[in-house]
């Protein structure tokens, strides 16, 4: 925390061990050179047992560029022209302050404070200066406010385990896939999405040991070009589809462990009628599925087969392919079939679900500084405890991906409030929601908007008042990586804030006093603060116990031991220690989902088509389906403005020249990518690393709309749809476009 | 003596954390200047597609050319250590003599800014890290583990002499310090 201990003084400059906060899967220790005040250089983990140092990625070794890019906003800021316009004129602290009290205040008078909107993103995961966290305590104290339910990242996997499992640590410690016989990668690319900071390093390992990898995927991803014995191409949105038949070859071939079903599941039997035919006539032979993913019938069955008898066997299913309008389904037959093979509670084995998370050091154990009470605008509704209706989520917010069309409509429109007054934190969500141009209309209309913020983002362009955030490098604080682990990271404070920079904690305590909000407690002994935050989750409290030794070492690695396996308490004695489902069992039938009656929520696991797949009628207008893969050279749309970053990797759609050649498209072409909902511009990489019929846009560059409405930074969002699954998948890999070669006009 | 990298293709995923931890280690604006570059290879047609990458640093060669095109010697080959420097001050710059070493060099190493007369500047191992006994940036910041950096002699008895690798090609006339696990085709 600052102390000098913890900087090792170097001829002329100093090492200041520290990490970041982005909403990024990695989670990796740092060293800063400073100099008089300055980053002059970063490195990484110098941990002495370097294979298992946790290297960071291209992004963090950016840091400097992000630090100290000239575009870092430094002051509050005053709209000084039409929304949206980027039109901003420099204000004091005090004036900003002052007239968001005001707004808050009159609009809680007149409106109420369901009309206070907290829009809240993950863009800053620690402990102690989160805005989120902050802004919900402020808002709380001054009487209450409307916000949204879900994540857009895993709100289907987080469904499907709910459904399944009722526990969302469903994950092994990394180093156990080394365990494994055969992995099954399903659209899962931590070359990329660095889902573990150690996680690409481990399945390198497990490859090396000669353990076979298979990757199913659309694209051939840089997972896939060295980790792949075999690579399969399938249909987006289909993946369910081909589950299904690997289901129905372990049926018929009777390789599936029938004693794990009788012993540790319900409702196999009812899979299995669907699977064969008896329910709906249609038998999901590896034919049917091949018609549906264009997945041969013999790949299906191989790897059916080779799955069912590899003993054990990881099957990793990847968050990304439940971005669908059915994306909970496709957990939840992913973790069906870790069942049928008894791959649950096993070295080795997986119990897929897609979240990979495990309960030490995980971010879903973040402490952050609770709320005084419940927010007075949510008390009094019908609770949601234990259950999968989704309606019941929504008594007093909407779903995360209607964010904008809330704004938009609602009562009228059947949301449970209407928005006079917005507060942004942490999230670029007209960048990062399905469809930009509505977010931007919405924006528009809306009354007044606050955004703190480190950047000029498309989101904080609408903003009447834009609070300048500090970065990670300027705040002392307490982290945990995403899933996996297990460590806790410290957050050293390595520069001064630039500018007039703060943190969204000290925003909220001197908007506190601005709204004489005295009982809003504040936090301005970090030492204190700190000890109370690690102190306030078990695993932090537990294993942290030299605090001391914490901030100067940077990091705590746990030692846990032999690797974490999830559930595997429960296979070793089922008796005692049931499932949290409420038959104790795993849930492949679904009784609180049957009550639900709804067609599309089917309380069983199936393939179903719902709109803007390769199925959709509308495809004949729109025959290209649109990907949005995370990109390697941002975190979402973070460090987005990085010039080192971009150099690395231009942004590009990935095209198959199949669908290229007949229209005319060369690589490297402008071309427009369209649907009714926008139109962008982007350039064309052409590559056979893509199955016909689809492109991918990596998310998170910068919506940049021209004159004609034409989004001119090719912000994928501007073509995905606001919509979400029946378990609340934000719906964006199920979006349907066109391309073509621009010429400048529309 | 001669030292060198090790570069394992079948490790490495394209990411180009070594390409940013060279420049920020080096102070190297984003644009023209690259010390150390990935280089990608695509092959064969959906679905049955290679992809390789290669590294492209300065491969400190054994016989560098761009040694004796130099018109007013600036470049030097450390006896100490075989790393190719290059004297910034001496060096008239790209357009007063024409690139001649980025001519010369089989893998365009040496690297110019896009400032008029930019002075030649390129990887150079690192040398104040290698002088602390540090290895490369690179090699530390790569996430596969994929590179490493030690003499060409214990490079070769730790990962055994194989100097080809896919999307590269050795040149026996320069003898790049460079030792491969090539990725099959």
């Amino acid at each position: 925390m600052g102390t000098p201990e913890n900087n090792t003084v170097k001829k002329d400059y100093k090492i200041v061990r520290t990490a970041t906060a982005f909403d990024c899967g990695g989670r990796c220790p740092l060293r800063f050179h400073v100099k008089e005040g300055k980053v002059i250089r970063i490195e990484g983990d110098d941990f002495e047992d370097k294979d298992n140092q946790l290297r960071s990625c291209l992004r963090c070794r950016a840091l400097r560029q992000y630090i100290y890019h000239p575009d870092r906003l430094k002051f509050p800021l005053k709209r000084d022209g039409p929304k949206g316009s980027g039109k901003f004129k420099r204000i004091s602290w005090d004036e900003a302050l002052s007239e968001i009290a005001g707004k808050l205040k009159e609009v809680k008078e007149k409106y109420g404070n369901s009309s206070i909107f907290l829009a809240m993103g993950g863009g800053y995961q620690a402990a102690l200066h989160d805005g989120m966290f902050a802004m919900i305590r402020l808002f709380t104290h001054f009487g209450g406010f409307s916000t949204h339910y879900g994540n857009v990242s895993s709100e289907g996997a987080v469904y499907a385990t709910q459904t399944q499992y009722t526990s969302p640590f469903v994950g092994h410690s990394r180093p156990d896939l080394k365990n494994s016989k055969l992995i099954i990668m399903w659209g899962w690319d931590p070359a990329r999405m660095i889902s573990g900071s150690d996680t690409i390093y481990n399945l390198i390992q497990a490859k090396e040991m000669g353990i076979r990898i298979v990757c199913i995927d659309p694209r051939y991803t840089d997972s896939a070009v060295v980790l792949a014995d075999q690579w399969i191409p399938i249909i987006p949105g289909t993946d369910t589809a081909m589950m299904v038949a690997m289901a129905y070859v372990m049926i018929k071939e009777n390789l599936y462990d029938q004693a794990f079903l009788d012993k540790y599941t319900i409702g196999f039997n009812k899979f299995a009628e669907y699977v064969i035919g008896k329910e709906d006539g249609i038998p999901k032979t590896p034919e049917w599925a091949e018609e549906i993913t264009s997945v041969p019938a013999e790949t299906i069955r191989d790897l059916a087969r080779e799955y069912a008898t590899a003993k054990p066997a990881a099957l990793m299913d990847c968050q990304g392919p439940a971005r669908s309008a059915t994306g909970e389904l496709y957990n939840r037959c992913a973790m069906t079939l870790t069942a049928m093979t008894g791959n649950v509670g096993r070295h080795g084995g997986s119990a897929a679900g897609g979240l990979m998370g495990i309960p030490y050091g995980h971010m879903f154990f973040a402490s952050r500084i609770p709320p005084p009470y419940r927010n007075p605008v949510e008390t009094g509704l019908k609770s949601v405890r234990g259950s999968l209706d989704l309606q019941l989520r929504f008594q007093a917010r909407c779903h995360i991906n209607k964010i904008f069309d809330a704004i938009l409509k609602g009562k009228e429109g059947g949301y449970p409030f209407d928005v006079k007054f917005a507060w942004f934190v942490n999230n670029n969500f007209l960048n990062q929601l399905g469809n930009a141009n509505k977010a931007a209309e919405a924006l528009k209309k809306l009354d007044y908007m606050v955004c703190a913020e480190l950047w000029l983002t498309p989101t904080a362009r609408y903003a009447d008042i834009i609070l300048p955030v500090a970065s990670t490098a300027e705040k002392t604080d307490f982290t945990r990586p995403w899933p996996s682990g297990p460590y806790f990271l410290a957050i050293n404070q390595v520069i001064e804030p630039l500018g007039e920079c703060k943190s969204d904690l000290r925003i909220a305590e001197e908007l506190a006093d601005k709204l004489g909000l005295e009982e809003f407690e504040k936090y301005q002994d970090e030492e204190k603060a700190l000890k109370f935050l690690i102190k306030l989750r078990e695993d932090s409290r537990k294993n942290i116990r030299n605090t001391k030794e914490f901030w100067e070492k940077g990091i705590h690695r746990l030692d846990i031991g032999e690797p974490y396996v999830a559930f595997k308490e429960q296979i070793e004695d089922i008796e005692n220690k049931p499932f949290a489902t409420p038959s104790g069992k795993i849930e492949i039938f679904s009784q609180r989902i049957a009550d639900l009656n709804d067609p599309e929520n089917p309380p069983i696991p199936k393939y179903l088509e719902r709109w803007e797949g390769r199925y959709d009628p509308l495809s004949k207008k729109y025959p290209i389906q649109l990907l949005s893969p995370h990109p390697k050279n941002r975190v979402h749309s973070e460090l987005f403005l990085i010039d080192w970053l971009r150099e690395v990797d231009p942004h590009v759609a990935w095209i198959n020249p199949v669908d290229a050649e007949p229209r005319r498209i060369r690589d490297g072409d402008e071309i427009l990518v369209f649907n009714d909902r926008g139109k962008i511009t982007i350039k064309a990489w052409l590559t056979e690393r893509i199955i016909p019929g689809v492109i991918s846009i990596f998310e998170g560059a910068w919506y940049d709309p021209d004159e004609n409405g034409i989004d001119r930074g090719g912000c994928v969002n501007t073509l995905t749809k606001d919509a979400y699954s029946p378990g609340g998948a934000s719906a964006l890999k199920s979006c349907l476009v066109d391309i073509k070669k621009f010429n400048g006009g529309a | 003596m001669q030292v060198g990298f090790y570069f394992d293709q079948t490790r490495c995923i394209g990411c180009s954390a070594c390409a940013i931890a060279c420049k920020d280690w080096h102070d190297i604006p984003a644009g023209s200047e690259h010390w150390m570059k990935i280089l990608y290879n695509e092959e064969g047609k959906f679905p049955n597609v290679y992809v390789s990458y290669v590294i492209n640093p300065c491969f400190q060669c054994e016989d560098p050319v761009c040694i004796p095109v130099c018109p007013v010697n600036a470049i030097t080959k450390r006896i100490e250590d075989g790393i190719v420097t290059v004297d910034s001050e001496t060096c008239i710059g790209k357009d007063e003599c024409g690139s001649k070493c980025l001519k010369a060099c089989p893998y365009k190493a040496p690297q110019f800014s896009s400032e008029k007369d930019a002075k030649m500047r390129k990887c150079n191992y690192c040398l104040d890290r290698h002088l602390e006994g540090k290895l490369p940036s690179c090699v530390e910041s790569c996430r596969t583990h994929a590179l490493d950096a030690d003499t060409l002699e214990n490079l070769k008895r730790k990962y055994g002499p194989i100097q080809e690798a896919n999307n590269f090609q050795y040149s026996s006339r320069t003898k790049p310090a460079i030792i491969f696990k090539p990725k099959k085709t």
